[in-house]
């Protein structure tokens, strides 16, 4: 039956809508009712779904809608998420401290993340943490492929900005 | 960074692109000359790729919060309460036209004759039935298939649970169920169910309940009948269709005074006695009183079926009717 299909869904994508969400909204609460808010829906939806359709995107799809929603709807949230995230301590053992210059960065990018345009960092998020395709995120943004694109590497551009003054490439003399 | 050459403002945009691996061929080479005698892009372009790479280490690091163990918990007990209000429906083609079929976790919800007009369908069985209405033509897709082999006349039975929540009081609940236990290949009368539900009186309450049926076919309607025999009403003016599903089950149908009526000569009469003999139209009076409690039948085997037995003066058994 469709609801065992359905099952098979929530297995194989719950874990990473969540996190998309969790990078989104920088907040675990957030992140769990908006994944939850994206498979009740999806739920509800699946049925008409063509066979053929790519359920990730579709999911992605929802969870941005319903985060785009949430923000606009609490805009007053979004810049105190800003603020939470430049606050946030580092931990990370992914990140050594013997590299502090690396921790800098991701302090920095990630306070640049938290700060860019809503479609900017859901572009950005959506092609660097999940590889989707620009066709995808457009559709997701209700822009074409290029405008995507635009804003992933806008985005870029601005960690690129927001890492001025860091030492991240030793300056080789030219020949 | 400022660009004070023109060929590196043109080339600037690129260079992401570039870092990002995403450059065409062309492009790539483009920046991949200009970098080589330019330190300042040369420079701006590892930037670049350092940035991807630390972009690349934030995708891998571990994020804080991310567990979605609970919230996939609460997600399964919600999706469980969802199911069990949940109304799938599906349109589907059938021998007597269009057809609506919704079903919930309990049973079969609603079964709708459908006349050409779909739009807005959604939004109506929506009202109907709330808002947890999704269409889902596969939940409902098994049904269709039972549903079409008993208007083919290969199947007797549709063993469906009844989901009746769009029945409109208990009274209309107690007519649907009286209803559904009306055997196939069998008809009886309004007075027959009233009666069946200890409201003997309430005959015309009866035939309004019906009218309001929300599972025709499945609730079979189409074998309550007039106390002399007419069809009386069928989803609005269709009492063709009546006669159509009474046809499938062998209840032969005849005209008086250009109006359908069941044929009672040609079906097997059973008023309820100690007995529990079924006769044949010929048995004394039987088949010129009123229905009203009578139960007609197709065949013997029908009559049988319950547990009735042939009458020991007509011999039904011993006489058939013809077919």
């Amino acid at each position: 039956m469709a609801d065992d299909a359905f099952d098979t869904v929530v297995a194989a994508h719950h874990a990473e809508i969540r996190r998309y969400l969790l990078r989104v909204t920088a907040r675990p609460s957030e992140a769990d009712d908006l994944s939850q808010e994206t498979f009740l829906r999806a739920f509800r939806a699946h049925g008409s779904l063509p066979p053929d359709s790519n359920v990730r995107a579709w999911l992605f799809s929802i969870a941005t809608n319903l985060s785009r929603n949430h923000f606009r709807a609490q805009k007053r949230r979004l810049r105190a998420h800003a603020a939470a995230a430049r606050e946030r301590p580092e931990v990370d053992s992914a990140w050594p401290e013997s590299e502090a210059a690396a921790s800098e960065a991701r302090a920095r990018i990630e306070a640049v993340i938290a700060g860019l345009p809503l479609k900017q960092r859901l572009a950005f998020i959506m092609r660097k943490m999940h590889d989707l395709d620009y066709a995808v995120i457009g559709a997701n943004l209700d822009c074409s492929a290029d405008s995507a694109r635009a804003h992933v590497f806008q985005a870029l551009r601005k960690i690129r900005r927001g890492l001025e003054g860091l030492a991240l490439v030793e300056t080789e003399p030219m020949p | 960074m400022s660009h004070p050459h023109p060929v590196c403002r043109e080339i600037e945009p690129d260079l992401p692109v570039v870092a990002a691996g995403e450059a065409s061929r062309a492009v790539a080479e483009r920046v991949g000359r200009h970098v080589g005698s330019c330190t300042a892009c040369h420079e701006e372009l590892e930037r670049y790729r350092a940035v991807e790479g630390f972009v690349g280490r934030l995708r891998e690091a571990p994020l804080p919060g991310d567990d979605p163990t609970l919230a996939r918990a609460e997600l399964e007990s919600r999706l469980a309460d969802l199911r069990s209000r949940l109304v799938s429906f599906g349109i589907f083609p059938s021998p007597v036209g269009p057809i609506l079929i919704a079903r919930s976790e309990l049973g079969v919800a609603m079964v709708r004759y459908l006349t050409g007009r779909t739009r807005g369908l959604a939004a109506e069985v929506q009202r109907l039935l709330g808002d947890d209405v999704v269409e889902d033509r596969a939940a409902t897709e098994a049904l269709h298939a039972e549903l079409v082999a008993y208007l083919e006349g290969r199947r007797t039975r549709l063993d469906w649970p009844l989901d009746l929540r769009l029945a409109r009081s208990n009274f209309h609940r107690d007519v649907l169920r009286a209803t559904a236990a009306v055997p196939y290949g069998a008809v009886t009368s309004y007075r027959g169910i009233a009666t069946e539900i200890g409201h003997p009186s309430a005959v015309r309450a009866v035939a309004q309940a019906l009218r309001h049926n929300p599972l025709p076919i499945v609730v079979p309607c189409h074998r309550i009948i007039g106390a002399h025999g007419e069809l009386t009403g069928y989803a609005g003016n269709r009492l063709s269709l009546k006669e159509q599903l009474l046809a499938v089950e062998g209840v032969r149908t005849e005209r008086v005074a250009k109006a359908p009526h069941v044929a009672r000569h040609a079906l097997y009469h059973y008023d309820p006695n100690e007995q529990h003999e079924y006769c044949l139209p010929t048995c004394g009076e039987i088949a010129r009183r009123p229905i009203g409690p009578i139960t007609l039948f197709a065949s013997p085997e029908r009559a049988e079926a319950l547990g009735l037995v042939p009458c020991t003066s007509c011999r039904p058994d011993l006489h058939p009717l013809h077919a």
